[in-house]
């Protein structure tokens, strides 16, 4: 009966072994915003049945990525949600090539039950607005959502009313839809994903740039030939059908 | 085999090895680490703030876990009852949860109208507030706190609690007098263990708190989002800061000499 247990228990521990090693084993390893899973994950999936190839996605915030990528110095693809991100890793002499993709457009997400209240940009001034916002370092959105501020001549205002910077967007937009806040600069994609409780109030387009969503092949990637086929079908025609029904706008719109 | 010293080797190696990784963790961090920039991190705003507000936070959180855990823990060792069982795991169930899924469900209900309403008539803020990063932390230390306390009470001999009844102390007079007493080594490592979990805790005061940097950034708060924002030399010596702090915790418990740490077996207490 001993012997028995410890056959099932090395059996189970060779298996585990076994998966963590296949996991690691071949195919194209790839990192990207967590924002971005819903339509990377499907036009991946399309990929590996296209190619008969394995992709392994790392999805987290951007900036924990490019730490990530910095201090591995392994992977293949890198797709974060602002190209800033692709710009540091090029100073750094450590990006092959890259394509971008669609557009990051930030616009203003309000609760459902506050859309009396917020209806343009100036009305985040207005007092008892609860407003959420990136935190301007930690997240591409949080810049950009303080540069439109900049522009919009409201920022001081506007400022007054934020009750809370969150690290990621989704913990911005889990907080409007819940109603902890009322509204919060968020990307067109996550008010869109979640349109049953946040309303979408857009920004006038001479507030700011909207981010890129690009694609960077990794200087130290073992399979650059592949990586770039996968950064090809990422920013075709039939994936930006895909990409669209997740909110994101293409580049020339 | 049987030979004592051939069994000390074979233990030696396992020890050997998770002394390495332990100690390989520590080198890969300290490898990393700033030095000459260090001290002006530490002397930056930023971080004083954040440390304070850890300390804060940890501080009333323990103090909450252990108003509620040491007399929940007494109730569950003294008292059998119907449905014991599943109010014991379920007081245990925030130990096996990710604290990120505790955040969130603790949004869910405190931003429910009905509850937000009632809080806001009652002049409280927990979202969004260091008030709110403390109560995140009471949800994830307190059932530390209740188990240690439980185990506490069920290992002392009941019959210096019986003998001081029959000397005519009351049930309240005979916990505070005889019980607490009697089970407060184990108490205070257990309290030492809460705090060195609410300082480490990060998922639900983000969720709960958010990441408002001098408002809810504690420590843990403070080396993601200075991981997240490529302030890696940032991040590391605030991760250094919470590394000292569980070094420090782990000393004092040593120091306290409790029985869920001594180096014998845990020996019945008061018997």
């Amino acid at each position: 009966m001993r012997k028995l247990k410890l056959l099932v228990f090395g059996a189970l521990f060779s298996l585990a072994l076994g998966t963590c090693q296949g996991a690691w084993a071949g195919g194209l390893h790839i990192y990207a915003g967590a924002g971005l899973r819903q339509p990377v994950d499907r036009l991946v999936q399309a990929f590996e049945t296209q190619t008969g190839q394995r992709v392994f996605i790392d999805y987290g915030g951007s900036g924990q990525l490019l730490t990530k990528i910095e201090a591995l110095g392994q992977g293949d693809l890198f797709i974060p949600g602002a190209l800033f991100y692709i710009t540091q890793l090029e100073m750094m002499g450590k990006i092959r090539s890259y394509r971008p993709i669609v557009k990051h457009t930030p616009v203003i997400g309000v609760n459902i039950h506050q859309t009396g209240r917020v209806t343009t940009l100036s009305d985040l001034a207005r007092a008892g607005i609860r407003l959420a916002l990136g935190d301007p370092k930690a997240m591409a959105l949080g810049r950009t959502a303080l540069s439109i501020l900049e522009r919009s001549g409201k920022k001081d205002a506007i400022l007054k009313n934020v009750t809370v910077y969150g690290a990621t967007v989704k913990q911005l937009a889990l907080y409007v839809s819940q109603g902890v806040v009322d509204a919060a600069i968020i990307g067109r994609a996550d008010v869109f994903q979640s349109r049953a409780k946040i309303a979408m109030v857009p920004i006038a387009k001479e507030y700011f740039e909207a981010e890129i969503v690009a694609a960077a092949v990794l200087h130290c990637s073992a399979n650059p030939v592949l990586a770039e086929k996968l950064s090809k079908h990422l920013s075709s025609h039939q994936a930006m059908a895909v990409f669209r029904q997740y909110g994101f706008l293409p580049l020339d719109e | 085999m049987s030979d004592p010293k051939t069994m000390r080797y074979i233990c030696l190696v396992p020890t050997g090895l998770l002394v390495l990784l332990i100690v390989g963790v520590l080198a890969g961090l300290s490898i990393q680490l700033p030095l000459s920039r260090t001290l002006d991190t530490l002397a930056s705003a930023e971080i004083r703030s954040a440390l304070r507000l850890t300390l804060l936070t940890s501080g009333a959180a323990t103090i909450v876990a252990v108003i509620l855990g040491v007399p929940a823990g007494y109730f569950l060792a003294r008292n059998a009852f119907r449905g014991k069982l599943f109010i014991d795991t379920l007081i245990d169930l925030p130990m096996t949860m990710t604290p990120l899924v505790a955040g969130m469900g603790l949004l869910f209900v405190l931003s429910h109208e009905s509850v937000r309403h009632t809080l806001d008539v009652l002049g409280i803020e927990l979202l969004l507030s260091p008030y709110g990063a403390i109560l995140a932390q009471v949800l994830i230390a307190a059932p530390i706190m209740t188990r240690t306390s439980r185990s506490a009470f069920a290992a002392l001999d009941r019959r210096y609690e019986q003998a001081a009844q029959t000397l005519g102390l009351r049930p309240r007079q005979v916990f505070i007098r005889i019980s607490l007493p009697m089970a407060r080594p184990v108490l205070l490592s257990g309290m030492v263990l809460c705090w060195a979990r609410a300082v480490g805790e990060f998922g639900a005061t983000l969720m709960v708190a958010g990441a408002t940097r001098f408002r809810t950034e504690t420590l843990p708060i403070a080396v993601y989002l200075n991981m997240s924002s490529g302030e890696l030399g940032l991040a590391l010596v605030c991760a250094w800061l919470l590394i000292m702090t569980g070094f420090g915790v782990l000393l004092v418990m040593r120091w306290i000499g409790s029985p869920l740490w001594a180096d014998g077996p845990p020996e019945r207490i008061g018997a």
